[in-house]
């Protein structure tokens, strides 16, 4: 996943180069300070960005634009990262590249700053803004945002169904003649056909004459003469649009001032300062003064009234509401899940019942693929000669990979139920009801959803954080992901908790589960009060309205995250397991040794009786220590090694194979309170791989430093403590 | 029109029109983007219980603020529907 997005912005970043020679030949007319330039050449493939609010139906349009099967969420700022798809249309390649969701180009989030970067330094040919039809005024304003830009833009007045049947009728002529583009109605990826040819269209010069928005006299007469002395240096304008720079000096927008003084918008250098900096500096103060004092309030709110303004009259010259049929199904359900009484029990009940099913509905699958491997071992011990192939396929494979292939369907489910949830649109009630609860532990209601996400899989739970504002609150929500319990996890808690508490092992998972909670919660609150200490940040999200999730879309993404677990347990766990097994069996004991015996004199005995000294204040003896320290490659490896560790020993059972929770019970010598102190110390230990690369791709290296320090030393710390206190009380035997 | 109030005093259900803005640059700016506009008319769907976020039916749509934004904001009460 990550290979494949850092792919992208690969070649997204190679590209930039080309797009100047043929920079849009539709904004000539924009005085905008870029040079007019020739059709672009059909050698080269339109660079078509797709921009929009976030809930607009982005990927819905990038996936029937592209064939491709990208996962939709129905949560504020689902694509965090830019996508990229490649389809060609009347002979004519396109890239098009789907933007992250944003309000607002005024880089007030991470994923704003990714969207607008991108428009600013790769220049797409064209911007296709997607708007919500049934909520034009709010969706428009980012639109007369991306033409300030003087960049070709078609608009898609997406979700055309839906406003029908609210009976607002829009007449996307006027609306295009009034705005100066071309708008397109689309609705559940219908209408593609006239979308590509509006952006041939308006990429080749053939639409509408793109003109700049108008915002009233007083502010555009400001803004021109501040567009006039930027323009005064024809090399910076060439670089950064006038018009653009113009209005987002008088917002007082920092991104805009730093790229004035010649530092990129995410700081460091990007050319040249202006070179007449002292000037436009003298005539923005004059411009700032005299907005506050004609509209007397502050310029950066008076530039949003006036483009607000300028929507207004726009939507009301060409939409038309019938009926009002204004409060629906979603402020019905809302009544009841978001209600101050009982959103919070509302909430603790979906969670609980997330949970139930995972691991009551997926304990029979799970029960019966254990079966099916331990059939097949007994079916390959008896067909193969004894010897190293036989303990290989039996011990190796089979009992490392099938013990982590068993717990693919309470994945599953857990998976299923998460994608319900976000797609419906539940995650942003739950975050508005969190945020009170959360808030106190130095998180944002904003961070409920990477943390949630979480329990899947802790990449892109890492990677959602970048909805979140301010870095303090992202480092807090990025730091506290690890210690709810992924995917990869649960099958070592249902292992430990099936042999080691049968009488009640949802209790002790659910123990797990709740204990990795608490922690996140109190290691956010240290956190808070030592090195993350900084203000409250705002909390102002768009509720987005309820939506029935696809089937196909939930599938799709059920179907890439199981995918990737089936992946990895093909390649890097079977590659473990391999491993595993050949540092338990070589180098070979003498003849004659028992099995312990011959175990012990093998490589990882050796290495595992060397760091016992430091796992045995734990009560891990060294197979348990072996175990637990795989877990640092994949969760799912402390399975697969015990499952290596303690073979089948086909020749020695009457009675048949046994389960790996069986041979786990009989032969580990683990009492009940080590197998809960090893589900402890995998919860806490240092995340897998993918989620450290993860963290430092997200917060660089020395945070990942500290995080995977902090977990490790966490860990170790809790498994004493609560190894020792129930030494104390008792609980050994 | 009465005495300007805050968005954060406005009971669940009350309706009321943006005055001003009184918050610091950036948040201030975020609300103005959301639609916080002078003279805009919006309602509060609902309040979450002792300072918890409220729930702002404004622009058309709903929005999700915190009680310390929303004391940022001051609107004039209407009376009646919105």
């Amino acid at each position: 996943m990550r290979d494949e997005l850092s792919a992208s912005r690969g070649e997204a970043s190679r590209a930039p180069d080309a797009s100047p020679a043929a920079a849009p030949a539709a904004a000539c007319s924009a005085p905008s300070g870029r040079a007019p330039a020739a059709a672009p050449s059909s050698a080269r493939p339109l660079l078509v960005a797709l921009a929009g609010n976030p809930n607009a139906g982005k990927t819905t349009i990038f996936n029937a634009l592209t064939g491709a099967r990208h996962k939709v969420g129905n949560y504020p700022g689902v694509t965090v990262e830019k996508r990229e798809g490649r389809l060609s249309h009347r002979d004519r390649e396109i890239r098009l590249v789907d933007l992250p969701g944003v309000y607002s180009l005024t880089a007030y989030s991470a994923d704003e700053v990714v969207a607008r970067d991108f428009v600013l330094e790769e220049r797409p040919d064209l911007v296709v803004d997607v708007l919500d039809s049934t909520n034009l005024e709010r969706h428009l304003y980012l639109c007369l945002q991306l033409l300030e830009l003087g960049v070709p833009v078609v608009g898609a007045l997406n979700m055309s169904d839906e406003a029908e049947a609210k009976g607002i009728a829009v007449d996307e002529e006027r609306l295009g003649a009034l705005l100066g583009l071309r708008f397109v109605k689309t609705a559940r990826g219908a209408g593609m056909e006239a979308l590509l040819d509006a952006i041939l269209e308006a990429a080749e010069g053939r639409g509408p004459e793109p003109r700049l928005p108008s915002y009233g006299p007083e502010l555009d007469a400001r803004a021109a003469d501040l567009e006039a002395a930027i323009a005064a240096d024809p090399a910076f304008a060439a670089r950064v649009p006038a018009r653009w720079l113009a209005l987002k000096l008088l917002e007082k927008d920092e991104a805009a001032e730093r790229l004035l003084r010649g530092e990129r918008p995410s700081g460091g250098e990007a050319g040249p300062a202006h070179a007449r900096l002292e000037e436009v500096e003298r005539i923005l103060g004059a411009a700032r003064l005299r907005l506050e004092r004609h509209f007397g309030r502050d310029a950066e709110i008076v530039v949003s009234e006036r483009r607000y303004a300028s929507v207004h009259g726009a939507v009301a010259e060409s939409t038309r509401l019938a009926g009002k049929a204004r409060f629906s199904l979603s402020e019905k359900a809302d009544a009841l899940l978001m209600s101050p009484l009982l959103g919070l029990p509302a909430f603790l009940l979906v969670m609980y019942g997330i949970f139930k099913l995972t691991f009551a509905l997926g304990a029979y699958p799970t029960a019966w693929l254990e079966a099916l491997f331990s059939g097949l071992a007994g079916l390959a011990g008896s067909a193969l000669p004894d010897g190293l192939a036989k303990s290989l396929v039996v011990d190796g494979i089979l009992g490392g990979v099938g013990g982590v292939l068993s717990f693919v369907p309470p994945i599953v489910i857990l998976f299923l139920c998460l994608s319900f949830l976000e797609d419906s649109g539940y995650m942003a009630r739950a975050a508005f009801i969190t945020d009170r609860f959360l808030h106190r532990f130095g998180l944002h209601g904003q961070s409920f959803l990477p943390l949630v996400l979480g329990f899947g899989c802790s990449v892109p739970a890492i990677m959602s954080a970048r909805t979140l504002k301010s870095s303090r609150d992202r480092v807090a929500t990025v730091l506290a992901v690890p210690f709810m319990s992924c995917g990869a996890k649960l099958p070592v808690y249902v292992l430990l908790a099936g042999a080691f508490f049968p009488r009640n092992p949802a209790a002790a998972i659910m123990g797990v589960y709740g204990a990795g909670v608490a922690l996140a919660l109190l290691s956010s609150l240290i956190l808070k009060r030592t090195i993350l200490r900084g203000e409250a940040t705002p909390f102002v999200m768009e509720l987005p309205p309820y939506r029935l999730p696809t089937l196909r879309g939930i599938l799709a993404h059920v179907g890439e995250k199981t995918g990737s677990y089936l992946r990895k347990a093909g390649t890097v766990i079977l590659a473990a397991s391999v491993l595993i097994w050949a540092v338990t069996t070589f180098p070979l004991a003498p003849e004659g040794a028992t099995p312990d015996e011959a175990l012990a004199y093998s490589a990882a005995g050796r290495a595992g009786k060397a760091v016992e000294p430091l796992l045995s204040p734990l009560g891990f003896d060294w197979k348990i220590g072996v175990a637990a320290v795989t877990g640092f490659a994949a969760k799912e490896v402390v399975v697969s090694t015990l499952g290596v560790l303690y073979r089948t020993d086909l020749d020695g059972s009457e009675a048949g194979p046994r389960g790996l929770a069986e041979r786990l019970k009989e032969d580990s010598g683990m009492t009940p309170l080590v197998a809960f102190v090893l589900m402890l110390f995998v919860l806490v230990m240092p995340p897998c791989l993918a989620a450290l690369a993860a963290i430092k791709a997200e917060l660089g290296w020395r945070w990942l430093a500290f995080e995977a320090a902090y977990l490790a030393a966490l860990s170790w710390g809790l498994a004493f403590l609560v190894y020792r206190g129930g030494l104390l009380l008792g609980l050994g035997a | 029109m009465e005495v300007p109030v805050r968005l954060s005093e406005l009971p669940a259900g009350g309706c009321f029109r943006v005055e001003r803005i009184l918050l610091a640059r950036e948040v201030g700016k975020r609300l103005a983007d959301m639609g916080f506009n002078e003279g805009r008319r919006g309602v509060v769907v609902r309040r979450q219980l002792s300072g918890g976020p409220l729930q702002v039916g404004i622009l058309g749509g709903s929005v999700l603020i915190r009680r310390s934004e929303a004391e940022g904001i001051e609107v004039g009460v209407l009376e009646g529907r919105c």
